[in-house]
């Protein structure tokens, strides 16, 4: 299968006016211009395959928004390949426009005035829809989500959140072989988050319509991708599956354990017990109130076998098993490629 | 065709659904309505103000100056009704909004231009009809045949000139961030058209015939009925000069925002 998105050593350079400090600086600005280049895209090269929903990450600046304008034709790429479904975005930005759908978090595509039908039908004609698959479609959306009262809602009067649901429905109702979402779920609160999760996993899945997602969340990585690219100062430094990425760290779990007993007991047991467990677990063990919490790594030590081994001990009052976030193994990759 | 026809259903799509819901803000649609007529009653008593202390004024009388006046309102129509979203340009750079018109299978001037359409306009429209065929009657100008062909050619005409410098005036915004003046600059200079060129001094004159073109709006056209035996010659050739310039102010227009790179978001 031919991807359908290729990125090939893309580079976007951007000429900024040197901007000096101050009054004094102000005004020499006005009269003299220095420029600084600014690389926010280096040398980048993705391939996605259609149907794929991709987790675009990276910390702010990181130049995830330059990247995804250069995949949606608003910027010409300084050098390098970008081919969106056999088409050069920017050269043939209106032709590419049909086949793409695109929603900037909170900044709404739909007409401010117009209740969310009239822009629906508006949108029909721009795309000339036909009605079997307009009609096809809003079936398909009423079978998802609970879009029915929206419809007669002007934009303006609806939340952020009814606006970026109606944001995301209008950007795949023409059926778009790719969409891109920069940042959907900014600022929602939990169950929206999730009905826009279900919403685009639902059209991915029987559309196959390909998703290409920026997000500083990671409730939307773990709901929706199953591969992500990291980038950091225009720098591609991670592509691969969302299970790798938890390996790529080994696989930490933590384990807590509380014992029976009053809280003098567990006191003295958990003090003997934490300078055991250091002797032959090279990970981090510590005692938090009643609780002790021991990071392992599967590799080496099992939880089981760590479980089984404390139960000898003395009988356990309470325990959890914690796997390690996505969000921290994240965080560990920003910071690792900050050297 | 198929595509002008394509591009027609959509515009006229969203203008009626602009107008609906403009309408639906209804206060602001009254007051609006009331401020375009007292802005032209004061544009007009003005007027009225200059010719009871000057029976003429550079070889008009107030029958021929009310002329000039009425045709550039109705030539002024097409941009205020029509073009009026050029003047949020300047936010929506600004702010990174623009971005949003970029995403549309839709020429990108056509898509942004078609979102407004204002209405209050049309009270200038009324106005300036009402001045037309005052003025017209006065003068015994005659209207046959003739008069409509030329009607239809030079209105259009002027229509095309006023918008291509507003087009222009709007592309700035593109390349110099903030720059509301220029826009706000060249639409002062509209206040003279309805003035006729000769009366100003050399300098000023033909920095109104050929660096802001407005003498082309009102002053020009009106030639063609109130002096049909004395049209200057440039007249003649000033609809393809309307088209050329718009086409001028088009092309600058989609220059400047396929520059656009919008704000980091």
């Amino acid at each position: 299968m031919k991807p359908i998105i290729s990125l090939n050593n893309v580079n976007k350079e951007f000429k900024l006016v040197k901007r000096h400090e101050g009054l004094k600086g102000s005004i020499h600005d006005l009269f003299t211009r220095e420029y600084n280049i600014i690389q926010a895209v280096n040398n980048i090269s993705i391939q996605v395959m259609p149907g794929e929903i991709v987790g675009y990450l990276g910390p702010n600046g990181a130049g995830k928004s330059t990247t995804i304008k250069m995949m949606t034709g608003v910027l010409e790429p300084t050098s390098g390949e970008v081919l969106v479904d056999n088409i050069i975005p920017y050269k043939n930005r209106t032709l590419h426009a049909q086949k793409i759908g695109v929603v900037f978090g909170q900044r709404t595509q739909l007409w401010w005035s117009l209740p969310l039908i009239e822009s629906f039908k508006i949108l029909k004609d721009i795309y000339q829809i036909s009605n079997a698959t307009y009609q096809d479609m809003m079936k398909f959306y009423e079978s998802i989500v609970d879009i029915e009262p929206l419809y007669h809602k002007p934009v303006r009067q609806m939340s952020l959140g009814q606006r970026t649901l109606s944001d995301i429905l209008a950007a795949f109702l023409h059926n778009p072989k790719v969409v891109f979402l920069d940042e959907p779920t900014i600022g929602l609160d939990v169950s929206m988050k999730s009905k826009i999760h279900d919403l685009i996993n639902a059209v991915n899945r029987e559309k196959e319509t390909t998703v290409i997602l920026t997000t500083h969340d990671i409730s939307d990585v773990d709901a929706l991708c199953k591969r992500i690219v990291i980038i950091d100062k225009g720098k591609m430094i991670y592509d691969e599956g969302i299970d790798s990425l938890k390996k790529h760290f080994g696989a930490y779990r933590t384990i807590k354990v509380k014992f029976e007993g009053d809280n003098n007991l567990r006191l003295e047991l958990n003090r003997q017990v934490v300078k055991k467990l250091q002797e032959f677990i090279s990970d981090k063990v510590t005692i938090e109130e009643d609780w002790i919490s021991i990071l392992t790594n599967e590799k080496d030590k099992s939880a089981m076998d760590i479980l089984n081994y404390l139960q000898t001990i003395h009988s356990i009052n309470d325990m959890q098993i914690l796997d390690i976030s996505t969000e921290s193994v994240i965080k560990k990759i920003y910071e690792e490629d900050i050297d | 065709m198929k595509k002008f026809k394509f591009y027609m259903r959509i515009y006229i799509k969203i203008l009626v659904q602009d107008i609906k819901s403009k309408m639906s803000y209804r206060e602001d649609f009254f007051i609006s309505v009331i401020g375009i007529i007292f802005t032209n009653l004061a544009g007009f008593i003005s007027f009225g103000i200059i010719f009871e202390n000057f029976p003429s004024l550079g070889g008009w009388n107030y029958y021929e100056m009310l002329f000039f006046y009425g045709f550039s309102l109705v030539a002024i129509t097409p941009m205020q009704c029509l073009f009026d979203n050029n003047w949020n340009l300047r936010g929506y750079i600004y702010t990174g909004d623009f971005i949003k018109y970029c995403f549309r299978p839709l020429n990108l001037f056509f898509y942004y231009i078609s979102e407004i359409f204002d209405i209050k306009g049309l009270g200038q429209l009324v106005f300036g009809v009402i001045m037309l065929q005052y003025s017209w009657i006065h003068l015994e100008l005659g209207f046959d045949f003739i008069t409509v062909i030329e009607l239809l050619i030079c209105l259009p005409t002027a229509s095309l000139f006023m918008i291509a410098i507003m087009n222009l005036a709007a592309a700035t915004n593109f390349f110099i961030l903030n720059s509301g003046y220029v826009m706000v600059t060249v639409f002062k200079f509209t206040d003279y058209v309805r003035y006729p060129n000769n009366i100003y001094n050399n300098v000023i004159k033909n920095f109104f015939r050929y660096i802001v073109p407005i003498a082309f709006v009102s002053y020009f056209p009106s030639r063609v009925f109130l002096t049909p035996d004395d049209i200057p010659p440039i007249v003649y050739v000033s609809p393809i000069l309307g088209m050329l310039f718009f086409y001028i102010s088009y092309r600058a227009w989609m220059f400047g925002a396929s520059r656009y790179a919008g704000t980091g978001s």
